[in-house]
C-alpha cells in the first residue's frame, strides 16, 4: 500500500521526522516545498535518495529525516497526536482477532483510519478491509485517502449507518471490530457478517464501563460465547544517565562532623562568655579604682578571640578529609561514575477503551452444523 | 476423515494461505481440560488420546471439526456440546450469615459419588443429586450457588475444549506454562512488537529469537507464506523452534520462507569447509559415497546462498528476543537493513533495554529509541458480576524501538 522501493520516488508518501514531538508527513510533488523550523526544503530534492536519508537544508542551519511510512508512523503524522496511544489497542485487537494475511475484517466506524491502516497492512493483497462510515463527509474523505495510498484493492468502505442497516457482506467475516457509540445495536448485524465454518470474532471497543455491559447482554444473547474483556496501555520510560548514588556513609561522615564542628563551638563560646565575664567583673572592680587601663583589655580579648578560631578552622579541613575518605567525590577527582536509570514518564494515558471480545462458534449460528 | 474445504491444493506463493477451518490427522492440538489446564495432543492417524478422569476417545473422533468446539466424551465417542450462554442470577435475600464452616452438610459420601460415576450415570444428574442432599443449599446465595455448580461441574463433567491453535492463544499457552522459555514474551507486548517492526506480506525480516521460537512463529504467521525470514541463532545446525509445534503451520508456508545462520556462518570473515568433488578425490565413488558427497554439497551451498543473501542486505526490519548482549546483534545485523528499517529488541528486564537505549543515543544510525512496557488487564464481566480479575501476570517485558537512518 506504500511504496516498497528502497529509493524515494515522485508520489512517494513520506513522513518527515523533525523531532520526536513534531512528525509530518507529505507527497512528494516536484514544485512543492517542505518549510519548517528546522530549514526550508524543495521536493525534488527528496527524489532518488534513499529512505531514512538526513537531509539538510540548501542554506541555514538543520536537517530532517525521510522516513518510510507506516501505520505507526502515519498515526504519529495526524494532527490529533492521541492516536499514537492506540498503538497498544490496535496491536492486541489485532491478535485476539486472529487478524492475519488473507483474512476478511469488517470494521465500523472508520474514523481517522488507523485501525483501517494497520488492518490493512496485516492482511495484505489476499485479504479484505470492509469498513463503515456513517459520517458522509468523513466517509468521503477517508475513501479518497484510501485510494491515494493504492488501499483500494484492500479497503473498501461504505458510507451507512451499521446500526440501522447492517453491514454490505454475510457469512464471510473472519473478524467484526466495532468502533461505536452504541455497538449492541450492531452486534446482530455483525452475527450476520460473520462466516459460519469456523470461530468468528468480535471485539467492541468503549471507553465506558456501562456500554461494556450493555455490549455483553447483547453479545449474550445473540449466541456469542468466551466473552472477556481487556485494558491494554503502552507505558513509555523515560531513561537517563544519572551520577551514581552516593551512599549513606558518606552522610554520617558529614553529620558527624557538623556535631563535632557544632560541639567545638559551643565549648569556644562559653569559654569566650566566661572570659568575657570573667573580665566585665574585674573591669567593673578596677573601673572604681583606674580608668585608663580599659583600652588594653579589649585589645587583650580581640587576639583572644582570633586565637580561639583557630581551631575551627582545623576541624572544618579534617571534615573534608574524612569525607574522601568516606567515598564522597569531590569536584576536582576523577568524574562521579554514572548509573542509567528509567521510569515511566510522568504523564501517561490511563485510559482509552475497555476491549470487549467474544467468540461465534460454527454451532451457535442458526443451523449447528452437526 | 474428511479434507478441510480450503484444502492445500493451492500452492501458488501470492495465494492467501489456508485458514485453517477443521482439526487434522498430524496437527498439534491444545486441550482445555473442565479444570482449565491446558494439555497440548498430537493426532496421530488410530492413536487414542487419553484424559486421565476426563476420559478417553480415538483420534478421529476429533478430526474434522472445526476448532474451538467442547466435546462430551460419552463411551469413547465425541458428542459437540453447544457453548452455554451467560445466565443473569437474581439477588435475593440470602446471605452467608447461617453458614458456618465446618459443618456437616453433605451426606452424599464420595463412596457413593464415585458408585453413580462408576454406573454411567451423567455429570449433571450427580451434580443435581449433591445439591438435592445439600444440607445448606437453599441458604447460600444465586452467586454462590452458581460456583458451587460451576466447581461440580469441573470435578464430573467429562469433556474438553479444543483450543485454536491462533498466535495468541498459543502465546497464552506458552506463557503459562513456562513465561522463562518464551523470554516473558505476553501476547500484548508481542502484538505491538510485530505493529512496530511493521510485519507484512512480502517483507524481508532478521529475526534472533532465543525465545522457543515464539517470535519466529509471530512473524512467519504475519508473512501468510510470503516474503522471508532470516533467523541467527547460536547452535550449530537450525534450531527446532518448539513453540511452531503448535502453529500447524503447513510446511509450503514455511520451509521457502524461513532459513537460519548462526554467529559463526553470519560472520562475513567465517570460512566455509570446502567440499571435494568426487573427480578431485582420484577414483570412482560407490553409489553410496557419491550419494554423501552431493548431499554435502547441497547443503553447503544452500548455506553459502544464505550467506549471500544476508550479506546483500536490504531487509526491512530486525526483531530480536535474545539472551545476548542486544547491542552486539544491532552492531552484527542493522548493516543489513535497509534505511527506515524499524528494529525491536524486547527483553524481560529493563535494566537491559534501557542499557541499549543510552547507547543507541549516542550513535546518529538509530533514530530515537525508545522504551516501553506494555500494560494488560483482564475483566471477569458477567451481569453483576465484573471486576478485573483477581489474579494476573507481572510484566510482559520491555521493548526498545528504533529506526535505522
Amino acid at each position: 500500500m506504500w511504496s516498497t522501493s528502497t529509493h524515494i520516488a515522485v508520489g512517494d508518501l513520506l513522513v518527515v521526522w523533525l523531532t520526536r514531538d513534531m512528525i509530518q508527513s507529505l507527497v512528494v510533488t516536484p514544485g512543492a516545498d517542505f518549510n519548517s523550523r528546522f530549514g526550508n526544503y524543495r521536493h525534488a530534492d527528496f527524489v532518488g535518495l534513499p529512505y531514512g536519508s538526513k537531509v539538510r537544508p540548501r542554506t541555514g542551519t538543520g536537517f530532517i529525516h525521510l522516513l518510510r511510512p507506516t501505520p505507526e508512523l502515519w498515526t504519529l503524522a495526524l494532527p490529533h497526536r492521541t492516536q499514537i496511544l492506540y498503538l497498544a489497542d490496535i496491536a492486541f485487537i489485532t491478535s485476539w482477532l486472529d487478524i492475519r494475511p488473507g483474512a476478511i475484517v469488517v470494521e465500523a466506524g472508520t474514523g481517522s483510519g488507523s485501525f483501517t491502516h494497520s488492518v490493512a497492512r496485516t492482511v495484505g493483497s489476499a485479504g479484505k478491509v470492509h469498513s463503515y462510515e456513517f459520517h458522509e463527509a468523513r466517509a468521503s474523505k477517508a475513501r479518497y485517502k484510501f485510494s491515494r495510498r493504492g488501499m483500494a484493492n484492500i479497503v473498501s468502505l461504505t458510507h451507512r449507518n451499521v446500526c440501522m442497516d447492517g453491514f454490505t457482506v454475510a457469512g464471510t467475516a473472519g473478524a467484526v471490530f466495532l468502533d461505536l457509540p452504541a455497538p449492541w445495536e450492531a452486534v446482530e448485524h455483525a452475527k450476520t457478517a460473520l462466516r459460519n465454518d469456523r470461530a468468528g470474532r468480535i471485539c467492541c471497543f468503549s471507553p465506558c464501563i456501562e456500554q461494556v455491559l450493555r455490549t455483553v447482554s447483547a453479545l449474550n444473547e445473540s449466541g456469542f460465547t468466551d466473552i472477556t474483556m481487556y485494558e491494554t496501555l503502552l507505558r513509555p520510560h523515560e531513561v537517563n544517565q544519572v551520577p551514581a548514588l552516593p551512599s549513606v556513609s558518606s552522610i554520617s561522615a558529614k553529620l558527624k562532623d557538623a556535631a563535632r564542628v557544632r560541639e567545638e563551638k559551643r565549648l569556644i563560646q562559653i569559654a569566650t562568655a566566661r572570659t568575657r565575664h570573667a573580665e566585665k567583673r574585674k573591669r567593673e572592680e578596677d573601673a572604681d579604682e583606674l580608668e585608663p587601663k580599659k583600652v588594653k583589655t579589649d585589645a587583650d580579648a580581640g587576639a583572644r578571640a582570633e586565637d580561639v578560631e583557630m581551631p575551627g578552622a582545623a576541624v572544618r579541613e579534617t571534615a573534608a578529609e574524612a569525607g574522601a575518605a568516606a567515598g564522597e567525590a569531590d569536584p576536582g577527582d576523577a568524574p562521579p561514575a554514572m548509573q542509567i536509570v528509567s521510569k515511566v514518564v510522568q504523564e501517561v494515558r490511563g485510559h482509552t477503551s475497555y476491549l470487549t471480545f467474544a467468540r461465534l462458534l460454527p454451532s451457535a449460528h442458526a443451523a449447528p452444523s452437526q | 476423515m474428511s479434507e478441510p474445504p480450503n484444502g492445500q491444493s493451492s500452492s501458488t506463493l501470492t495465494a492467501p494461505p489456508p485458514i485453517i477451518n477443521a482439526i487434522r490427522t498430524g496437527d498439534n492440538v491444545l486441550l482445555r481440560l473442565p479444570t482449565g489446564d491446558v494439555r497440548n495432543f498430537k493426532l496421530e492417524a488410530d492413536a487414542t488420546i487419553n484424559l486421565g478422569k476426563f476420559g478417553s476417545f480415538h483420534v478421529s473422533e476429533l478430526v474434522g471439526h472445526p476448532y474451538g468446539l467442547t466435546h462430551e466424551i460419552v463411551e469413547k465417542k465425541l458428542r459437540v456440546v453447544l457453548p452455554k450462554s451467560i445466565e443473569e442470577l437474581e439477588d435475593t435475600e440470602a446471605t452467608n450469615e447461617l453458614i458456618n464452616d465446618g459443618k456437616y452438610v453433605q451426606p452424599l459420601t464420595a463412596d457413593e459419588i464415585e458408585s453413580l460415576k462408576q454406573s454411567g450415570v451423567h455429570a449433571s444428574d450427580i451434580i443435581k443429586k449433591q445439591i438435592e442432599m445439600h444440607a445448606n443449599y437453599s441458604l447460600k446465595t444465586e452467586y454462590s450457588k452458581d460456583k458451587y455448580k460451576k466447581r461440580k461441574e469441573a470435578k464430573y463433567s467429562k469433556s474438553f475444549t479444543t483450543i485454536e491453535p491462533t498466535l495468541f492463544n498459543v502465546c497464552e499457552y506458552w506463557f503459562k506454562k513456562d513465561q522463562n522459555r518464551i523470554r516473558d514474551l505476553r501476547i500484548d507486548s508481542l502484538s505491538q512488537m510485530l505493529n512496530l517492526a511493521n510485519i507484512q506480506p512480502h517483507g524481508r525480516y532478521l529475526a534472533v529469537d532465543d525465545a522457543s521460537g515464539m517470535v519466529v512463529s509471530a512473524i512467519l504467521e504475519r508473512l501468510g507464506g510470503n516474503g522471508r525470514l532470516l533467523t541467527i541463532c547460536d547452535v550449530e545446525s537450525p534450531p527446532a523452534y518448539p513453540v511452531m509445534t503448535q502453529m500447524n503451520f503447513p510446511k509450503e508456508l514455511v520451509t521457502p520462507i524461513l532459513s537460519s545462520l548462526n554467529w559463526a556462518t553470519a560472520d562475513d570473515d567465517y570460512t566455509p569447509i570446502t567440499i571435494l568433488e568426487p573427480s578431485a578425490s582420484g577414483g570412482a565413488l560407490s553409489d553410496k559415497a557419491k550419494v554423501r558427497v552431493n548431499k554435502r554439497k547441497a547443503a553447503s551451498d544452500i548455506l553459502s546462498g544464505t550467506r549471500e543473501e544476508l550479506f546483500a542486505g536490504g531487509f526491512d526490519g530486525l526483531i530480536v528476543a535474545s539472551e545476548y548482549d542486544p547491542f552486539s546483534i544491532l552492531e552484527r545485523l542493522s548493516p543489513y537493513l535497509n534505511g527506515s528499517a524499524n528494529i525491536v529488541v524486547h527483553s524481560p528486564h529493563l535494566q537491559t533495554v534501557s542499557d541499549l537505549q543510552t547507547t543507541l543515543r549516542l550513535r546518529p544510525q538509530y533514530l530515537a529509541p525508545s522504551v516501553s512496557e506494555s500494560f494488560l488487564r483482564r475483566y471477569q464481566v458477567l451481569p453483576g458480576r465484573t471486576h478485573p480479575t483477581m489474579t494476573t501476570t507481572g510484566s510482559g517485558g520491555y521493548i526498545m524501538h528504533t529506526i535505522k537512518v
